[in-house]
């Protein structure tokens, strides 16, 4: 809502941002407004000079805004346009290694003790993500573990002769 | 006699990969061996075996899986019979 008229409302601060307020009047100054004529201040002609400072001021004051946004934002696409490059990951962990490096050193820190089990494997990480044991493997060992079992059940003693032989005696 | 346990270990090494096989008693003496696998390694397997199940001994047996980039070798055991498959990856 706008208001009216209001003595205390000033003209300047609306006008010149452009934007209304709940101090701009909806009604502008009907004197001025029907007279069409110009209100000049013996000021204005004696300080005639003044109006171009002004100028440069709303300048400043827009270039100011101006910059104060683009800080603010944050462009997206920019960001995605700029891609690292390996040789800059690189360069990046060598980077960090190396002031890690300096860091532990000035600090002096303790040495951490090797507490890895799998210290004898260059990349545990990637034989531990691996696949296990495939599902061919396993079905292959328990079928012939089950049938290895029920072949060794079946072993028995096949006789060819008589066990019981009888000693023929001459009389 | 063993007939039956050299038609099932011949099953097995004519599975693509596989390279050789032995069946184990449970003292840890061979049973059988086909291809390149040693009779001796036998009582190795027997323990292992033994080992491996003393692990979740509420559990059935486990199956046990030895690699590296090449080979593999995997131990099963089954009541009293343990064995164990060697092949290529």
């Amino acid at each position: 809502m706008g208001c009216c008229y209001s003595f205390f409302c000033k003209d300047g601060d609306s006008q010149q941002r452009g934007e209304p307020n709940e101090r701009t009047h909806l009604l502008v100054d009907p004197v001025s407004n029907s007279a069409n004529i110009p209100q000049y201040n013996s000021e204005d002609f004696l300080n005639n000079s003044n109006t171009l400072p002004k100028k440069t001021d709303e300048q400043s004051a827009l270039n100011r805004i101006l910059q104060e946004t683009a800080t603010n934002v944050i462009d997206v696409a920019a960001l995605d346009s700029h891609n690292l490059q390996q040789h800059e990951y690189v360069e990046r962990m060598r980077q960090y290694s190396s002031k890690l490096q300096q860091a532990c050193a000035t600090n002096k820190l303790p040495v951490r003790h090797k507490l890895c089990v799998l210290q004898d494997i260059p990349a545990p990480e990637k034989i531990l993500s691996s696949e296990s044991v495939s599902e061919d493997d396993l079905n292959l060992i328990s079928t012939a573990v089950t049938k290895a079992a029920a072949a060794i059940g079946e072993i028995k003693v096949e006789h060819k002769e008589d066990m019981v032989v009888l000693f023929r005696v001459p009389d | 006699m063993e007939k039956h346990l050299d038609r099932v270990m011949d099953d097995v090494l004519s599975n693509p990969g596989v390279t050789s096989c032995v069946f184990v008693d449970h003292q840890g003496l061979c049973l059988g061996a086909r291809g390149k696998a040693s009779t001796e390694c036998a009582g190795i397997i027997g323990a292992i075996a033994d080992q491996a199940a003393k692990l979740e001994p509420q559990h059935k047996s486990p199956i046990i899986v030895f690699e590296n980039d090449t080979r593999a070798c995997i131990i099963q055991r089954n009541g009293t019979i343990t064995g164990a498959i060697f092949k290529n990856i």
